[in-house]
């Protein structure tokens, strides 16, 4: 890429290599002009702006970056992190579909899996794309819509249910410093039941590279839809990482987010309860250390009576790392008989580390029953100490302690493979 | 049934609305230096008082007015508004004889009658009051059984002529003027208030109370409470509330700082009972009040008590800096906001000291068109060993129109910091009212009972004489609010 002019912000460095390169994207151009058009008002976040106050998304954000890569990555590489044996597995390499590592050959019947470049034409993809997720709301979200380079487009057909669990790899491997916007939707149809599991790794990589990933997933009347992510990018990735829900009459999402690793972690997960008798869970963990920066940002909108919504966050903070975790509830003033419960308890290890939470709560229905509730502490003394006087050295029963901890979120894992790859992966971490 | 009575109480009028007619010297509309060098002139005040004024003002005009809060309403303009307006016949007073006698009967009215509280002087149970009208302070009592003791207890005026040394020391030590819009504001253009000094080793007899009054139309009331408590000392402090009704919105911007020494404990209780404009959500008082406090030694103590019932619109976090090792901060809050009031408030607990410990209990009620936030900081620094925390915050919502909010911020640096936090929103139980009723209790005190159960906690916080106000109060504002 050449620099023609002297730009000075990164604002202006996004905006001038939209420019130069919205020729080239897929889609509807207006859609992206128009998602453009709102990020430049909004502009990078800094630390002043309300809901970015404890990521440095400038610092992180500073230096020259490229907006693709053509590294490619070695089918062994890809298969190393492909860890659901059964699963109908989607590459999503360096913010891109990958067709030639996907398996989506033999889909069971109802299911199409599109990379999303291809699919513009298709009905339920002009339907939904990009209609749900606010581009006045984040600047992320602006900054995805209008530069989002590939992704995929996933569609359950009516009252198909899907059991094997679809697996979206995301890959990043990238030689010079990149900044990715990938961008995926996922439409399951009315009646319809789907597992979506999204991964997020870095492998093989020499350079920083920031992801600015959004997943818009639509669940149709009475669909059922379970979704994981998994966030690993060791210690050197930049992951945004959206999440926008919309769910009509009787449905049931649930949600879960597991972040083991990642220098720089924000996930923005805004669910719309757009009908009656609807039921949300979200579920969270994050393992923090070394330097790293987690950041949770839950929106949860009731908009309709008789729904539900369930949170359960959970943290281990060590080492110099900082977790927060920032939960809104917000029940419209129509949504009489919501319940809407939130939990978030953290564990703060090191004397170096930060936990910042903010749980809110904003209501204007008067028949609710709401509540949330936080806790940060260390581990506690007398169970240490129970542990103890069995034998157990002081380690192991800080160890066991932290298990403990965790498993009230890793337990909420339907997928026996995936619990078990989690579950070793704390393992080895608190190790 | 319920919305005839819910509509006869928010008709009920604002017990507080009357006007005296007592003339005022005021200061000419708008804000400039000319009107800080007039109203330090006024103030007789010494040169370092009005250099102090100046820089605060420079400072100000740098600012932007702050839109974070979680409530909408129109700019006030800082040039529309009179900055000083003192009741006039403002002569040397010697007893309460020479005070104007329609000052008296404003007090009267207030419900706080000087007269009989002198002629009770004997009596064990007082109050000291410094009564705060249109900014001016007009009247301390009991000023003199107070000095036996060493106790400072003046307005601020005076405090600045007569102990220039302390309020030197401490004026702006815990709140200064950089600190933001409205404290700098104030810090300009502040024309009154209350000093209060309780020096080594003295537990103040008696409890003391500022009554804060906005007579004059057209005027911000802009005052400044100082209060000290010195090693070992004790003290409670209450303040008061209330405005005249008016059409127009009226700026309430006030200061209050707290200082405790080494084992010293200050407990300051507030009823709040602005004008909050009508049922249409005209008028009404925009109160935005920067309150801090300090525990500056080891083993002090800051407890906040407030009852929020009244005004338009109202801003205020009153916060406690731990700083001492084993330093305690208290706050207990009840808000209640009716027809268009707005209430975003909640408190600011910073833990600095070892083993220091906070307790919140904040309980919002909503009604009407309201909206009600709590929003609330616990901030506990590294190195803060053994810190802990307690919040919790619920909301009850009366009526299908109003809103509650709960934005805790909980930010934590130590590992040995034990922090929790707590929230619900809800309505009245309709089994709770069916309980009630089947024993023959009728609707409306069904709800009286049940919400007096529920501020309960922080009701009983309160000093006797103001638990009762505020019972009484919080029926006004709520009675057959819900059916």
């Amino acid at each position: 890429m050449e620099t023609i002019t002297k730009v000075n912000t990164i604002k202006d460095k996004l905006i001038a290599e939209f420019e130069s390169s919205k020729g080239s994207l897929f889609g509807d151009l207006s859609i992206r002009e128009q998602a453009l058009e709102a990020f430049s008002k909004q502009g990078i976040p800094n630390r002043k702006s309300e809901e970015y106050k404890y990521v440095n998304m400038e610092l992180a954000l500073k230096g020259e970056f490229l907006f693709s890569s053509s590294k490619k990555l070695s089918a062994k590489q890809i298969e190393s992190s492909q860890f659901l044996k059964d699963a109908i597995v989607v590459v999503i390499e360096n913010g891109k579909f990958n067709s030639e590592h996907s398996k989506i050959n033999s889909l069971p019947q109802g299911l199409q899996v599109f990379n999303i470049s291809d699919a513009i034409s298709n009905d339920a993809f002009k339907k939904h794309y990009s209609k749900y997720s606010d581009v006045n709301l984040d600047p992320f979200i602006a900054l995805n819509t209008a530069m989002s380079i590939g992704g995929v487009f996933i569609h359950v057909a009516k009252s198909a249910v899907v059991e094997t669990p679809i697996h979206i790899i995301h890959l990043t491997s990238v030689s010079e410093n990149t900044f990715l916007n990938s961008r995926n939707l996922i439409v399951v149809d009315e009646n319809a039941q789907a597992t979506i599991v999204e991964s997020y790794e870095i492998i093989d990589s020499k350079a920083k590279s920031f992801n600015n990933a959004v997943t818009e997933i639509i669940v149709e009347a009475n669909a059922i839809v379970d979704h994981y992510k998994i966030q690993d990018e060791r210690d050197f990735g930049h992951l945004v990482c959206t999440t926008q829900s919309i769910q009509k009459k009787k449905s049931v999402f649930t949600t879960h987010t597991f972040t083991l690793s990642g220098l720089l972690v924000r996930n923005n997960l805004n669910m719309v309860l757009d009908d009656e008798f609807i039921e949300s869970h979200l579920n969270g963990l994050y393992l923090t250390n070394g330097s790293q920066v987690v950041d949770n940002h839950t929106l949860v909108d009731h908009r309709k009576p008789n729904c539900n919504s369930n949170q359960l966050y959970k943290g281990i903070i060590e080492e110099k790392s900082s977790a927060t975790f920032n939960g809104k509830i917000y029940v419209r003033k129509d949504a009489q008989k919501t319940n809407a419960f939130q939990s978030n308890k953290n564990i703060l290890l090191s004397d170096d580390g930060t936990i910042n939470t903010k749980p809110q709560l904003e209501i204007y229905a008067d028949d609710v029953k709401c509540s949330h509730g936080t806790s940060t502490g260390k581990l506690d003394e007398d169970k240490i100490f129970y542990l103890r006087a069995r034998g157990l050295s002081e380690a192991s029963a800080k160890k066991l302690l932290m298990h403990a901890f965790a498993s009230e979120v890793v337990g909420t894992i339907k997928i026996e493979a995936l619990r078990e790859y989690v579950e070793a992966k704390i393992s080895k971490r608190f190790e | 049934m319920a919305n005839e009575i819910l509509a006869e109480q928010i008709s009920g009028e604002y017990k507080y609305g009357f006007v005296t007619d007592i003339e005022a010297d005021n200061a000419p509309k708008g804000l400039n230096e000319d009107i800080i060098r007039f109203i330090s002139k006024k103030k007789n005040e010494p040169e370092w008082m009005l250099e102090y004024r100046l820089k605060a003002f420079k400072y100000w005009q740098t600012l932007e007015e702050p839109h974070w809060a979680h409530v909408s309403y129109t700019k006030p303009n800082f040039q529309d508004i009179i900055y000083y307006s003192a009741p006039k016949p403002k002569v040397q007073l010697n007893s309460l004889d020479e005070v104007d006698p329609e000052l008296l009967k404003t007090f009267e009215k207030l419900g706080i009658s000087i007269e009989e509280q002198k002629r009770l002087s004997g009596v064990e149970s007082r109050i000291a009051v410094d009564i705060v009208m249109d900014s001016v302070s007009v009247k301390t009592t009991f000023k003199e059984t107070l000095s036996e003791k060493g106790i400072i207890f003046c307005s601020f005026g005076e405090a600045v002529q007569e102990h220039p040394e302390l309020v030197k020391k401490y004026m702006g030590s815990v709140v200064p003027y950089t600190d933001n819009f409205y404290a700098a504001l104030n810090s300009a253009v502040f024309t009154d208030g209350s000093f209060c000094y309780i020096p080594k080793g003295v537990r103040c007899p008696m409890e003391l109370s500022t009554y804060f009054r906005i007579n004059a139309s057209g005027t911000g009331q802009f005052e400044r409470t100082l209060i000290i408590a010195d090693e070992d000392a004790y003290v409670s402090y209450l303040e008061g509330c209330t405005a005249p009704m008016r059409d127009e919105n009226q700026l309430h911007a006030a200061v209050v700082e707290i200082v405790t020494h080494k084992n010293a404990e200050v407990k300051y209780s507030t009823v709040q009972n602005w004008y909050p404009g009508d049922k249409n959500g005209k008028g009404g008082i925009f109160n935005f009040v920067t309150k801090r406090g300090i525990c500056l030694e080891d083993n002090s103590k800051i407890s906040w008590t407030q009852v929020e019932t009244g005004s338009a619109v109202t801003w205020k976090y009153p916060s406690v800096i731990l700083k001492g090792d084993n330093s305690v901060g208290e706050f207990y809050s009840v808000a209640v906001t009716n027809n268009y009031q707005q209430a975003d408030t909640g408190t600011k607990m910073m833990h600095l000291g070892k083993n220091t410990r906070s307790t919140i209990i904040s309980k919002g009620i909503s009604a009407g068109f309201s909206n009600n936030s709590y929003r609330g900081l616990v901030r506990i620094a590294k190195g803060a060993s053994n810190a802990r925390n307690f919040s919790q915050c619920d909301s009850l919502l009366l009526g299908d129109k109003c809103g509650a909010h709960t934005f805790p911020y909980i930010e934590i640096k130590d590992k040995s910091a034990i922090v929790e936090h707590e929230a619900t929103t809800s309505k009245i139980g309709e089994d709770q009212l069916f309980y009630c009723k089947s024993r023959g209790i009728d609707n409306e005190k069904a709800i009286g009972l049940i919400v007096n159960g529920y501020c309960k906690e922080v009701l009983n916080k309160l000093p006797m004489e103001f638990a009762v106000e505020a019972q009484k109060l919080l029926a006004v504002s709520l009675e057959g609010s819900v059916g």
